[in-house]
């Protein structure tokens, strides 16, 4: 089983890669074209700014990997900015193109900034399946209303409904808290920093790629 | 170097640290501060052949010498033998409500069951934080207190002469101190005084902690006239014409044949209670109402210690000055010795801390010993033995440092 | 209401774990590794690691903590103590710390933080504030852990970081903190009503009581404690529960 990392300088990866061994997969750190294409499963992390990380993947060439990758329709899973940019594009400092792998923008989190409701929205927060079906997919046997953990100020708003895999509140404002269409998945939350339930959603995307690989 | 350098007050020629901790070869032991004369050599800390000086060998005795069992059974056997049973006071703790002076109190009265009445012997100049913890100690640490204030226009002059004589500016401050608590027990009635630490702690003779009790000649004189503050007798204080007996009133040690009589018993707590100065800022702080200096103490790293007098600074910068080693030395050997930092840490503190000048009560201090501050530094520069300074274009450097970078090292 | 964030705060010096009173004294009080672990099994929300005596020795030594730290604990780690250069916020992300804290260096250069949110994202970059009341009201910023006065003003000063980019603010009550007596009310009260980024009240918890009077009358959105976990006065889901029994939300 191989998972393959994006290593383009941005997000907290040692922690991914910890949370992949901690379900018995050795994870590892790459931006070689083949070992992406070649990958079981393909991890996107990052946090930070939109442009800044869609700067980066252009720096290691690796947009076109990515789209060539998920072609493939092996499991591919963004984690937080990850998720965002597989979206059209963002209005952070302007606008700027994502990878267009799912249909919709990327937005701030359209509160009332004040000492009630902060920005960036950090907290362990609740996800909803609105009558979504979570068998099968990165939520499988996952509760409702367990808590991840997010940090954010902004968030994806996918324009089909059908890509919403879990919803989330903030303040009065109900936002897209993962998506999934076909074989990408996306996490706002950070399920490597969300204790037993976010090595859970892990484990689940490994069982994903151990079925596509090798059903 | 092939020049002889002189040593002042004939401390050992050759500057050496202890392998364990960060003290020098220089440290003075405690003497009887009202026999201090000018000039007088200095008995200072033992170093034995490995090079570890007395206070780190008495710590290890400490750790793993000591039935600290028995020697909690032989303090409540003391105690039993002193407690009052009427109500009256059966203990004298001197202290200042700092944090040794406050744990030795209040451990004695709600642990031990005694009725201690403290007594502070007052600071030459209270810092804020000082008066405060000393209020807190009896508001929230619920103790009594005697606070002894001298004549201040005696003590100044005692401590201008201290300081020019001798570079002592302490010297009269702890002569009074070292007296009032035994002349506290004979005033009251009470036979039993508690100090906290014993001195031999920090590098006295290995010999004065196998004692609980302190030799009475650091607190008792037959001719109270002979007694020298600031490097001059009491006599000689009274033949200037300003003064008479009347005002030494405070500082007249008591005989040692009435102390007797009167049955006055001096103890250490320290050698009953396994001592860690730093353990003993934690219980005053959850006991006593003690805070700690709210920014760093000037000279050291440490927020914790002796910060009721804004002189105290002073008595760390002469000890630089004649010794060569300053407040952080004493800070940190006594945290190296008791497992908070190590001593390679310790030496990095040293360096960066030991030699800062005091300068937040300078203007005060030079304005408490009636001193210019050209004055005050003729004074100082005149005491720095050749043997541990440097004169270096201008300015004047260590010749040995913990940390090696004196410049003769 | 967003749910409260219960986080371990865990003084480190070498290899132990310290717990200071007033941010003074080095007391060991366990193994920071295991204690991490410990608290993420039992329930914590996020756990935080300072350098005790960074500002003492000029260093800052906690990477390989961190590296330990972060193949068992799954949550949320934040690293501060000695950070003071661009470099240091990359090794300590690079061990796996999410966040970092930066207290002196951010008062001696405020461009900084300004800098360092703008290369790592200011949910990365949590600015400590260490005050120390002057008076009613009014508090002093002081660094150095807890040693150096600064002449700001903290309601001043945290309003200048939230401009810079800081993402959070852990905000230590030097008067209160190691004290076990309660947190600084007005303090946080103060603090949390300048900006509009959250802050992790930190310094004074003696028992969930505390932590409900603080909660309850302030708008501070997390609260780091030590010395009711580390002396083990209380442990973490009776906190919660308590938390919970009195209508504040947190994560079970």
């Amino acid at each position: 089983m191989k998972i393959a990392i994006i290593d383009y300088d941005i997000g907290n990866v040692q922690s991914i890669l910890n949370a992949f061994e901690n379900q018995g997969v050795c994870a590892f750190l790459t931006r070689e074209k083949n070992e992406i294409l070649d990958a079981d499963g393909v991890i996107l992390p990052g946090v930070g700014a939109f442009s800044h990380g869609m700067g980066c993947l252009k720096k290691y060439n690796l947009i076109d990997t990515i789209k060539e990758y998920v072609k493939t329709n092996k499991p591919f899973m963004g984690i937080c900015l990850g998720m965002q940019m597989l979206f059209e594009e963002s209005e952070e400092f302007g606008t700027t193109l994502g990878l267009g792998l799912i249909s919709g923008k990327v937005i701030k989190l359209p509160i009332q900034r004040s000492k009630f409701e902060k920005l960036p929205h950090v907290s362990w927060n609740e996800l909803s399946n609105k009558n979504i079906r979570w068998d099968g997919t990165i939520l499988n046997e996952i509760e409702e209303s367990s808590d991840m953990y997010f940090v954010h100020s902004f968030v994806a708003t996918p324009k089909d409904e059908r890509n919403i895999l879990s919803t989330t509140e903030y303040s009065g404002y109900e936002f897209c808290s993962s998506v999934k269409k076909d074989n990408i998945y996306g996490c706002q939350f950070h399920p490597e920093k969300s204790g037993k339930i976010g090595l859970k959603i892990i484990d689940n995307f490994v069982k994903i790629c151990k079925e596509k690989n090798y059903e | 170097m092939s020049e002889k350098l002189d040593a002042y007050y004939g401390l050992p020629y050759k500057v050496k640290f202890c392998k364990k901790c960060v003290i020098s070869n220089q440290r003075p032991s405690s003497t009887v501060e009202f026999k201090n004369e000018k000039g007088e050599k200095k008995k200072v800390i033992n170093f034995n052949e490995d090079g570890i000086c007395s206070a780190c060998a008495y710590h290890d005795e400490k750790e793993t010498g000591i039935d600290w069992e028995d020697r909690d059974k032989k303090l409540r056997d003391l105690l039993a033998q002193f407690r009052s049973d009427d109500g009256s006071y059966d203990v004298i703790v001197p202290g200042s409500g700092g944090k040794d002076s406050a744990y030795t109190a209040h451990v004695l009265k709600y642990k031990y069951g005694m009725n201690p009445l403290t007594v502070t012997w007052a600071p030459h100049l209270y810092t804020d934080i000082g008066w405060k913890n000393m209020q807190e100690w009896m508001h929230t640490g619920g103790l009594d207190n005697i606070l002894y204030t001298p004549n201040g226009v005696l003590h100044k002059e005692m401590t201008k002469n201290a300081f020019h004589n001798l570079l002592h500016p302490f010297q009269p401050f702890i002569v009074g101190q070292r007296i009032i608590g035994p002349a506290m027990a004979k005033k009251f009635g009470v036979k039993l005084v508690m100090y906290g630490e014993n001195q031999a702690e920090y590098g006295n003779s290995i010999e004065e902690n196998t004692n609980p009790i302190m030799n009475m000649d650091f607190y008792s004189s037959d001719n109270a006239l002979e007694m020298k503050f600031g490097g001059l007798s009491m006599q000689e204080y009274i033949d200037s014409g300003n003064y008479t007996k009347d005002d030494f009133a405070p500082y007249i040690a008591p005989e040692k044949q009435e102390l007797i009589d009167a049955g006055v018993e001096v103890h250490y707590l320290g050698y009953y209670l396994k001592w860690d100065p730093q353990e003993c800022y934690y219980y005053a702080v959850d006991n006593t109402g003690f805070q700690a200096n709210p920014v760093r103490t000037e000279g050291t790293y440490s927020k914790y210690s002796s910060i009721d007098d804004k002189i105290d600074p002073f008595h760390y910068f002469t000890t630089l000055i004649k010794f060569g080693i300053g407040r952080c030395t004493y800070d940190a050997a006594q945290e190296v010795r008791n497992d908070k930092i190590t001593r390679d840490e310790a030496a990095y503190l040293v360096k960066k801390y030991d030699t800062e000048f005091p300068n937040i009560y300078f203007k005060e201090f030079l304005e408490y010993i009636d001193t210019t501050e050209d004055e005050f530094w003729k004074t100082v520069n005149k005491h720095r033995s050749p043997h541990i300074w440097k004169e270096l274009s201008g300015e004047w450097r260590l010749r040995h440092t913990v940390a090696k970078n004196g410049c003769d090292d | 209401m967003n749910k409260i964030r219960v986080i371990a705060r865990i003084d480190v010096k070498n290899e132990f774990a310290i717990k200071g009173i007033h941010l003074e004294g080095l007391r060991k009080v366990g193994n920071p590794n295991s204690m991490a672990i410990d608290y993420y099994k039992n329930g914590i929300d996020e756990i935080v690691f300072m350098d005790a005596v960074a500002a003492y020795y000029d260093r800052n030594s906690l990477s390989n903590l961190i590296q330990s730290a972060c193949k068992d604990v799954f949550i949320p780690i934040t690293v501060g103590g000695g950070i003071r250069t661009v470099d240091d916020i990359r090794i300590a992300l690079k061990s796996g710390a999410d966040k970092v804290a930066i207290n002196t260096a951010a008062v001696q250069d405020p461009d900084f933080i300004n800098k360092a949110s703008k290369i790592f994202g200011s949910q990365c970059i949590v600015s400590s504030i260490e005050a120390k009341k002057v008076d009613e009201d009014k508090w002093e910023v002081y660094t150095d852990n807890g040693r150096e006065p600064t002449g700001l003003d903290v309601l001043e000063w945290v309003k200048e970081v939230e401009k810079l980019g800081a993402g959070e603010v852990i905000l230590t009550s030097i008067d209160k903190e190691g004290t076990k007596k309660g947190f600084d009310l007005r303090l946080n009260q103060a603090v949390a009503d300048s900006v509009s980024i959250p802050i992790i009240s930190s310094g004074g918890m003696g028992n969930s009581g505390d932590a409900i009077h603080l909660l309850k009358n302030s708008n501070t959105d997390a609260i780091a404690i030590a010395s009711v976990l580390h002396y083990g006065l209380e442990n973490i889901q009776d906190i919660k529960r308590a938390l919970l029994d009195n209508e504040i939300r947190v994560r079970l």
